[in-house]
């Protein structure tokens, strides 16, 4: 384990460290008899070998999850430990619609493993363990493990028996639901009578708005039918119409909503299918489209959201565009229909988080495409190398056109030298480089590219840059760390920015000076909150009256992400997972990291929507909002939003004793 | 700075010393202090347990000293320490190393142990006489935290073993060995760090103003 051992002087006495040493082993053997003596009543450890046993017994690290805590979740991120319960109870749920196993719901005890599949194969769990009893949890790092797998027969006879029932499970639970699926598929040409809500809530004209609208928020909907008695609708009233026809005007909550709801709504019968009520809502800029039957009484309402959700089928074919696109021209195109889909799904109001993962998911395909492309003409058989991403493409989190950040790693394997192998990697990116820009992905103005030497490099070249960075923590190595310890693998061999980040994270925890620096970097800019007026709109020299959303408010929660993920061991780069599971660790409650996610989101929201719906279709916009120019509702969320930003500083601060 | 004036003027460290030794509680004395404001889970908190030959830390000598680190919420058994006093007692400055070594290990980190009173005037004693030193760490005693911390379950000290039984920790019978102890002791620390983070406790400092607050409440009433 890796402790914050304060730095000792490397030329300490040698006696003493040597005295240490034979202390510590002493010490390791002593606790270690407590985990043999526990292995050693259940199967299958009580019939492996003393030596396996050992080594479980020095690796494992023992955890406490109270009662209802959650100890592993399908969010959690790539399994890293296996996980054997020494007392307590423990429940597997599974997550998520598909089914994968038989059972939905099982009960774990004392002797009991988990999650074999996933630990093996180095994926997220499908199932969410929880805590149902104050419970000890042995955890074996994954990389022993597997070590203990390839070592004990006894082992691996038990978790491959597990892995190969849970597959029969598995196959036969898919096939089930592929069937039912299939025959649910819906697609435009489907009749509205199978879309969106049926039987909708309605009132009659005579209703009084308070009536109205506390049935509204009793049922949780967005908009309410005005129908007379005879179920034939007359009118429809939505939340965008509250603002406008009854705050604003200052209406009375006593009058009928007669007075305040659109007349006249648009009607469709059930038979008409989804692609006419897309093209009326285009047409008539309209957001719902009422359903009748023939006698014209109300059936349903479908609404832009329902008929976005048909569209799935839009996006499949975007990816598959993409995948079986034969030359970077017709990438191009994609590009081009990616960002346009993109739009339509901000102007819909889909959620920043939702919409920047969607983003990253197509350019995503499109990036590996585009290296599938490049690697006809640059061989690299039986040679391990990933293409890796950095910065915001790194923490899955981009605007529609983010800067190329890039990087390759390889291994040299025997018979070649690593500078002739470094040669080739170049000529492959820049060639990559410059299609990815043809593609809509600029070339990066720092010349963060694999096409870049100092970029691509070998895993024991990355290792030693970060450990440089972390050693010395100058202002130009914190700024580095700010971009590329944010990477992904998007390509090629993931073990090896695996072994890149368990070097990172192990260097980053045993430097507790680092991440103060880190720390002390991340508190220079804080939100925009005035003492007196609601928002400080004076930061941004030649922007009076402007607050950059990016500066101020998204890259604070991103650096206090990074410090928490790297402080805590969060293996994920995606700000919303690292605050999430590093909170989990720090056991801070639920709610707290939820408000500060929603303030997150709500700023990345902003921005995504400042930048391409109000400015010139097509051109990127900046960050700079003018508060004054936001509805009332917005402004006081926005201030709340600064607020959650100041409080993760505060903590931050607190943490690590940093003051201004 | 105080830690330069210790490394110059020693502090009280005993001239018959080994250099080596010397050297590294001077280096020891000048580590920089660690903040017990961070959350629990940034905290390296220390659990030590002692063994002696009899109850009087005047008359009677420590046998064995065990510690075991809980950081981030975890034990981590390679991370353990022990010391067999009894069998290095004609060896002066192998115990004295021995001694070096312990502080070593600690650092500036602050300690957990079960009736603070006992183990620490052992420990006080032993580093006095071995190093010279005055050995005055952070301290939290799990004797007087966990009535305060599980009052539902006791609100008044108990012995440890009625502890083991209410949490219902299976790890064995008969006499334990410091190392038993003190893995006993780094669980319970476990869950003490949880509850007191629901309670509002959230750093080390609030954690022994905690144990001090119990101690002299529950002694005056």
């Amino acid at each position: 384990m890796n402790t914050p051992q304060e730095a000792m002087p490397a030329n300490v006495a040698q006696e003493v460290s040597q005295v240490e040493a034979m202390l510590r082993q002493a010490g390791q053997q002593r606790a270690a008899g407590n985990t043999l003596a526990f292995l050693a009543r259940h199967a299958p450890f009580n019939k492996m070998s003393e030596q396996a046993l050992q080594r479980f017994a020095e690796n494992a690290h023992i955890a406490f999850y109270p009662a209802g805590s959650q100890i592993l979740g399908p969010d959690s991120g790539n399994v890293r430990f296996f996980y054997l319960i020494e007392s307590g109870k423990v429940q597997a749920r599974q997550a998520g619609e598909v089914n994968v196993t038989e059972y939905s719901i099982l009960s774990l005890g004392a002797g009991e493993c988990f999650p074999i599949g996933a630990v093996t194969a180095g994926r997220p769990s499908t199932n969410l363990y929880t805590a149902v009893e104050d419970t000890f949890c042995y955890h074996l790092p994954a990389e022993d493990y597997l070590a203990l797998m390839s070592t004990s027969p006894e082992f691996n006879l038990f978790c491959t028996q597990y892995i190969a029932s849970l597959l029969e499970q598995s196959r036969r639970q898919l096939q089930a639901q592929f069937a039912q699926k299939a025959s649910e598929q819906q697609t435009l040409n489907s009749p509205l009578v199978g879309i969106g809500a049926r039987n909708p809530i309605s009132v009659t004209p005579e209703t009084p708005l308070r009536t109205a609208l506390e049935t509204m928020s009793q049922a949780g909907i967005g908009s309410l039918v005005i129908a007379g008695e005879d179920r034939k609708p007359v009118g429809i009233f939505t939340r965008s119409d509250l603002l406008d026809r009854v705050v604003l005007a200052d209406r009375s909550l006593t009058s009928p909503i007669a007075e305040a709801m659109s007349p006249a709504p648009f009607k469709l019968e059930e038979h008409a299918t989804a692609y006419d009520a897309m093209l009326a809502m285009a047409t008539h800029g309209i957001r719902h489209v009422l359903v009748t039957d023939h006698a014209g009484c109300l059936t349903g309402v479908v609404s832009e959201r329902d008929l976005f959700a048909l569209q799935r089928v839009g996006l499949r074919q975007i990816r598959q565009a993409i995948e079986e696109a034969p030359d970077v021209a017709a990438l191009q195109q994609s590009a081009t229909d990616v960002r346009q889909l993109a739009f339509n799904m901000l102007a819909q109001g889909i959620g920043a988080e939702q919409l920047t993962q969607f983003i990253s998911a197509l350019n995503d395909a499109l990036t590996r495409r585009v290296l599938q492309l490049n690697l006809e003409k640059h061989n690299f058989e039986g040679i391990d190398w990933a293409w890796l991403a950095f910065g915001s493409e790194g923490r899955d989190e981009q605007t529609f056109s983010t800067d190329q950040d890039n990087g390759i790693v390889f291994a040299v394997p025997a018979g070649e030298t690593a500078d002739a192998l470094k040669q080739r990697f170049l000529a492959f990116a820049l060639d990559t480089n410059k299609d990815l820009d043809g593609c809509g992905f600029p070339l990066c103005k720092g010349n963060i590219m694999a096409s870049n030497p100092q970029w691509c490099m070998t895993l024991d070249d990355w290792r030693a840059q970060f450990s440089k960075w972390i050693r010395t923590p100058e202002p130009v190595a914190l700024l580095n760390a700010t971009i590329f310890f944010d990477f992904r693998p998007l390509y090629g061999k993931a073990e090896l920015a695996d072994a890149m980040r368990r070097h990172l994270l192990s260097q980053a925890a045993s430097t507790p000076i680092f991440l103060q620096a880190m720390a002390r970097n991340a508190l220079e800019v804080g939100p925009p909150l005035g003492k007196i007026r609601d928002f400080v709109t004076d930061l941004e020299p030649g922007h009076p009256g402007k607050v950059d959303l990016k500066k101020y408010g998204s890259r604070i929660f991103v650096d206090v992400a990074r410090i928490y993920a790297l402080a805590t061991g969060v293996h994920s780069t995606n700000t919303i997972q690292r605050l999430k599971l590093s909170a989990q660790k720090m056991n801070i409650k639920g709610e707290e990291i939820n408000a500060v996610l929603d303030g997150m989101n709500f700023i990345q929201f902003l921005r995504l929507q400042h930048q391409y719906l109000e400015g010139e279709p097509g051109r990127q916009g900046d960050n700079l909002i003018d508060p004054d120019k936001l509805n009332e509702l917005d402004r006081r969320i926005l201030k709340e939003s600064f607020r959650q930003a100041r409080k993760l500083q505060s903590r931050l601060k607190l943490d690590y004793q940093v003051n201004h | 700075m105080f830690g330069i004036k210790k490394f110059i003027f020693g502090d009280g460290l005993l001239d018959s010393l080994p250099a080596d030794v010397k050297q590294a509680v001077s280096e020891w004395q000048a580590l920089p202090a660690v903040s017990l404001d961070s959350t629990h889970f940034l905290t390296r908190y220390v659990v030590i347990d002692v063994a002696t030959d009899g109850p009087k830390p005047d008359a009677n000598r420590l046998t064995g000293i065990a510690a075991m680190v809980v950081y981030r919420g975890e034990i981590a058994p390679g991370e353990s320490l022990f010391v067999d006093f009894a069998a290095s007692t004609a060896d002066a400055n192998l115990q004295a190393r021995q001694w070096a070594a312990l502080l070593r290990f600690i650092g500036q980190s602050p300690l957990v142990s079960y009736h603070q009173g006992f183990g620490a005037a052992f420990i006080q004693q032993g580093a006095k006489r071995q190093l010279g030193i005055a050995f005055e760490p952070p301290w939290l005693d799990l004797a007087w935290l966990l009535p305060a911390m599980f009052a539902e379950l006791n609100d008044k000290p108990q012995p440890l073993d009625e502890w083991v039984q209410r949490f219902g920790l299976d790890l064995g019978s008969g006499r334990r060995q410091p190392m038993e102890n003190a893995m006993i002791l780094a669980r319970m620390m476990q869950m003490i760090l949880v509850r007191a983070h629901g309670k509002g406790v959230g750093t080390a400092t609030a954690l022994i103003e905690e144990s001090h607050a119990s101690s002299v409440l529950r002694r005056t009433l």
